[in-house]
């Protein structure tokens, strides 16, 4: 048990240094010069400023000097200088942080508990209504594409029925504080947390539909009829432990994934989230954010891998017996 | 009990809507069975013998299979017209189901003291504490070693046969009127299965339920049933107590399925008897709309009215009945 923990614990641990070599180099091979970008940002500079600026960020060395060199801070916690903001990348990324994860998890916890719901319900009734209704919610939720369900619902939301704010996280001109502060912050949340939770639902309904009737199926379930259990108990009981088992999965996958499936959504509605960060550093060849988003984002992937591998322990007996 | 049978089944018809049309894979069934005694069902595979047991419990699987004519009399009760909330009071509990899959048909993710002790909850309101006790002496009571460790198990850490046997356990806890066994044995090693009849046969002696036993195998009714009846695509083509069956069959089919049985005990200058094997396949039951017997293509001895008219069953005396014209001609 510990031996497999431990190994776990070294391939991780390999595939994060994996990661960063691959990230550090494709994004060196990519075109495109972060100094050109500052440059010409600032408005043009003399040949001399941009030579010192070369070798103050070190890009006059060699791929591999830099490589070695951004490993070693790495593996100090240094995860260098914004080449925009005047801010250690970690601190940007802690600041940036919070409201993904805000928004990330309203979004994927509400379309997890309605998909499941709706998937357990229809795969009862194959031929109800609601049945229907999770397939067109499905179907719309994989054919329409994140931007496109945002700005429908801001048409529907904020342009037609000026219900909630566009964009941002709180209102600019507010000085508001202590709860007023929170319920603006929720009120911002609304459209964006929709919008992902619609496109997450689409799969979580599809999916836990697919699996309960799979269940349902199953030589258990009829054993659980014939012995005279009610309805009630064959589904909760000896159903719904079974099929949630591929949501508990999803979950932790998706949940690891949690900033490339926000960057679509942060971007539409400006979101001051690691999405956005993200997308930024990308257009102004911020490399060290970048990649300290990126390495982020992968340790992030990782730790909800180790996470669900020990959620699905509980949930699955199989499991542990191996 | 008031002389009533324990389970009456008359004219039972259940079909299958295919390609929207209604096709029938068990017609007009009727048979008996009384407090304690044994029925074997025997037949070929698709002749319908899963599917009338699961009738009895209510449970052909619907859409697309329904109960379309009959009567299923339990006790005087007509189960056909029960609600669920009162099937779900006999099942488990008068009458319980031992099935074909064992590695399938227990839930991976519950112990096998739970799966024991909740029907015993639900069915006799007994305390958690108290239910999974009676558990550990089910499965004491089926051959277990080492009950109480082994009630805390999940069902992939048992063997075929302990699956089973589990199985059994579940069938039995709440002491059923009637047990259906359906193929108990088919999916396990040959020695395993010895020692799973040799379980029944013991708990038959103990616990008093009638049986039924549904098999392909003659030589497993002979040792276990008082009674057999021989399903043919869907209809029940003879019955009758087991010796004078297998002493004398009847109906063309089961003569053949009689000669089947490898015989092992020979006489030292004997030679073995070729295996017999009955020609052709037993037709879809989407075939059998047509008149006549279902048998007729296959059968040896076919007459012309074999083909036009499906033949009635004819009882023989001593509580034995076989459908088939040779035996209503010899009668008259
Ligand atoms: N779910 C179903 N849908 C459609 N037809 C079915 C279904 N279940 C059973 N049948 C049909 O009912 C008939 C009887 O099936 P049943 O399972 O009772 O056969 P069986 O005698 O138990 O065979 P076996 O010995 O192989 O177990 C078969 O012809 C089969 O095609
Ligand atoms: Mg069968």
């Amino acid at each position: 048990m510990l031996k497999g923990s431990l190994r776990k614990l070294l391939n991780a641990l390999l595939l994060m240094i994996a990661v960063l070599v691959l990230n550090f180099t494709l994004i060196h091979i990519a075109p495109g010069d972060p100094v050109e970008a500052l440059v010409g940002e600032m408005g043009g500079a003399t040949p001399e400023l941009i030579a010192e600026l070369r070798s103050r960020f070190g890009l006059d060395q060699p791929l591999y000097v830099q490589l070695g060199t951004y490993l070693g801070r790495i593996a100090q916690g240094d995860f260098g200088h914004s080449l925009y903001y005047d801010q250690p990348v970690t601190a940007l990324i802690a600041e940036r942080i919070g409201p993904t994860i805000l928004l990330v998890t309203t979004a994927l916890f509400s379309a997890i508990a309605l998909g499941t719901v709706l998937g357990v319900f229809s795969a009862q009734r194959r031929r109800s209504v609601l049945s229907h209704l999770v397939t067109v919610i499905s179907l719309a939720g994989f054919s329409a594409p994140v931007f496109w369900v945002g700005i429908m619902l801001i048409l529907l939301l904020s342009v037609s029925v000026p219900l909630l704010p566009i964009s941002g996280m709180s209102s600019a001109d507010s000085a508001a504080s202590g709860l007023f502060y929170i319920l603006d912050v929720l009120h911002h949340l609304v459209l964006p947390a929709l919008t992902l939770a619609l496109i997450y639902l689409a799969f979580y309904s599809r999916l836990s539909r697919a699996s309960m009737l799979e269940v349902l199926g199953s030589d258990y379930i009829r054993t659980a009829r014939a012995k005279g259990l009610p309805k009630r108990m064959v589904i909760y009981k000896h159903a719904l432990r079974n099929a949630i088992l591929p949501v508990v999965t999803f979950a932790g996958l998706q949940f690891g994934q949690v900033i490339s499936g926000a960057v679509l959504v942060e971007t539409v509605f400006a979101w001051p989230g690691l999405g956005t960060l993200a997308f930024e550093s990308i257009l102004r060849r911020d490399t060290p954010t970048l990649l300290g988003i990126l390495f982020f984002s992968a340790v992030m992937v990782v730790v909800m891998n180790l996470v669900t591998d020990v959620v699905y322990r509980r949930v699955d007996p199989r499991i542990k017996a191996r | 009990m008031t002389g009533k049978k324990l389970l009456s089944v008359r004219n039972l018809e259940i079909t299958f809507r295919t390609e929207g049309e209604d096709i029938p894979v068990v017609r007009d069934l009727s048979f008996d069975l009384d407090h304690g005694d044994t029925l074997g069902i025997v037949g070929e595979s698709g002749c319908g013998k899963s599917i009338t047991a699961l009738s009895l419990l209510g449970l052909v699987p619907s859409p697309p299979g329904r109960i379309s004519k009959g009567q299923i009399l339990f006790e005087g009760e007509d189960l056909v017209q029960a609600g669920e909330r009162r099937l779900n009071q006999v099942r488990g509990n008068d009458i319980s189901m031992v099935f074909q899959e064992p590695m399938t048909s227990l839930n991976p993710v519950y112990t096998i003291g739970e799966q024991i002790a909740e029907t015993a909850r639900v069915h006799f309101g007994l305390s958690p504490a108290k239910a999974w006790a009676r558990a550990v002496e089910m499965l004491d009571l089926v051959g277990i070693p080492s009950p109480d460790t082994r009630a805390h198990d999940f069902p992939h850490q048992l063997s075929g046969g302990m699956r089973q046997r589990v199985m059994i356990a579940i069938a039995l806890v709440c002491e059923p009127k009637l047990l259906i066994a359906d193929e108990p044995t088919t999916a396990l090693d040959v020695t395993v299965q010895a020692q799973v009849f040799d379980l029944f046969q013991e708990l038959k002696q103990k616990i008093g339920a009638a049986i039924i036993l549904i098999t392909h195998d003659i030589g497993v009714v002979a040792q276990m049933t008082n009674r057999v009846m021989v399903m043919y695509a869907g209809r029940k083509i003879e019955e009758g107590p087991v010796a004078e069956f297998i002493r004398d069959p009847r109906h063309p089919y089961t003569r053949g399925l009689v000669s089947c049985i490898p015989r092992l005990r020979l006489p030292p200058d004997d030679h073995p008897a070729p295996l017999f094997e009955i020609p052709g396949v037993v037709p879809s039951p989407w075939e059998l709309n047509r008149p006549g017997c279902a048998f007729a293509p296959r059968c040896a001895r076919a007459m012309a009215r074999c083909r036009t008219e499906n033949p009635v069953l004819a009882p023989l005396g001593d509580g034995r009945a076989a459908a088939c014209w040779l035996e209503t001609e010899a009668a008259a």
